[in-house]
């Protein structure tokens, strides 16, 4: 009698806690971190407020219309910041789902016959 | 590109969602078909869907300006699920971005949904076509669009401003206003945008060419 037992080499590979992906999306996250964050303090030192050119557009345009501009909701002080936090852990998670059905490393002779006395 | 709540006149509102309308219509039709298709385009469809949310909602400091802004990713999803599939995604992005972040409005949909859907991805995907047409190589091709693509997102905003708001001055004129208000911070985000659609789409390519069998056979594969 023989059994199918799935032994994957990508599998294995893929188990392992710091592979290629996972350092290349650790630098590209570390690259990016560290853009902000010089922008930021260059910005700071050089007394800029760094808001969005979407809401210096607004206001521009606000003055024009001689309206006031609102967004739909308007979230006070750190509830922003959890919303964003919210809603990109999950796009995240969603994004990495897909990613990995479509684009994770295809099993290479995914299946070995075994014996089984 | 966020036009936010009151500051669109309620025609103007509704002109622009007129126009949006134009667009999902057959945006849902190409959706359809290309379902029947390719199986997978649907998690395809999904996986692009949420990261156009993420992208055009992330917002990077840019340091000559001392403002911030957002790329929109709209050129590089128009290349891998289609132009009108495109638009019925920043539809449902915008959607979900006003109501849950505050950011842009919901009288603004369809106005948003004009700037960065329609104009920003159609007008990505065309210069796409055409490059590819002119045989330049993939990943260049794929930078101007995205390049390109992000520019003309914030040129149409900035006219959507202008045509409402102008008043008595010259629609040029205010259009020119509004738009050098996005533009210093805008360009260096918009070449940020060149590089991301491109080194994305070679990766897409070089994993999986089977499922980007329409950009293979252009070229030639």
């Amino acid at each position: 009698m023989s059994t199918q037992v799935n032994v994957s080499s990508s599998v294995v590979e893929d188990s392992r806690f710091f592979d290629g992906f996972t350092r290349m999306m650790l630098a590209v996250l570390f690259f990016l971190l560290l853009v902000v964050f010089a922008s930021g303090k260059y910005m700071s030192a050089h007394k800029m407020k760094g808001v969005g050119t979407d809401d210096n557009v607004n206001n521009l345009a606000s003055v024009a219309a001689r309206t006031e501009h609102h967004p739909f909701i308007e979230l006070p002080g750190d509830a922003e910041l959890g919303a964003f936090s919210v809603a990109n852990f999950f796009c995240g998670l969603i994004v990495g789902y897909h990613w990995l059905k479509l684009f994770g490393t295809k099993p290479q002779n995914s299946t070995k016959k075994t014996a089984d006395n | 590109m966020h036009i936010e709540d009151g500051i669109l006149s309620p025609l103007a509102c509704g002109a622009w969602y007129g126009v949006t309308a134009a667009f999902v219509v057959p945006g849902i039709y190409e959706i359809k078909r290309r379902i029947r298709e390719n199986l997978l385009y649907k998690p395809f469809l999904a996986m692009v869907g949420v990261a156009v949310f993420v992208i055009s909602a992330m917002h990077f400091p840019v340091p000559v300006t001392g403002s911030c802004s957002h790329p929109c990713g709209t050129a590089l999803a128009a290349i891998i699920v289609g132009p009108f599939a495109t638009v019925v995604i920043s539809t449902i992005v915008l959607f979900f971005q006003a109501v849950f972040l505050g950011h842009g409005g919901i009288t603004t949909i369809g106005a948003n949904t004009v700037s960065m859907g329609i104009a920003g991805g159609i007008s990505g995907y065309l210069l796409w076509k055409i490059l590819r047409a002119v045989k330049c190589p993939l990943w260049l091709a794929a930078g101007f669009a995205g390049l390109v693509g992000d520019l003309v997102t914030y040129m149409v905003t900035a006219f959507e401003l202008a045509i409402s708001l102008h008043g008595n001055v010259p629609l040029e004129k205010q259009w020119i206003i509004f738009f050098m208000g996005y533009a210093p911070t805008q360009v260096p985000l918009a070449i940020a945008e060149a590089v991301f659609t491109s080194a994305v789409l070679m990766a897409m390519l070089h994993r999986r060419p089977d499922l980007l069998s329409n950009i293979l056979q252009e070229k030639g594969v």
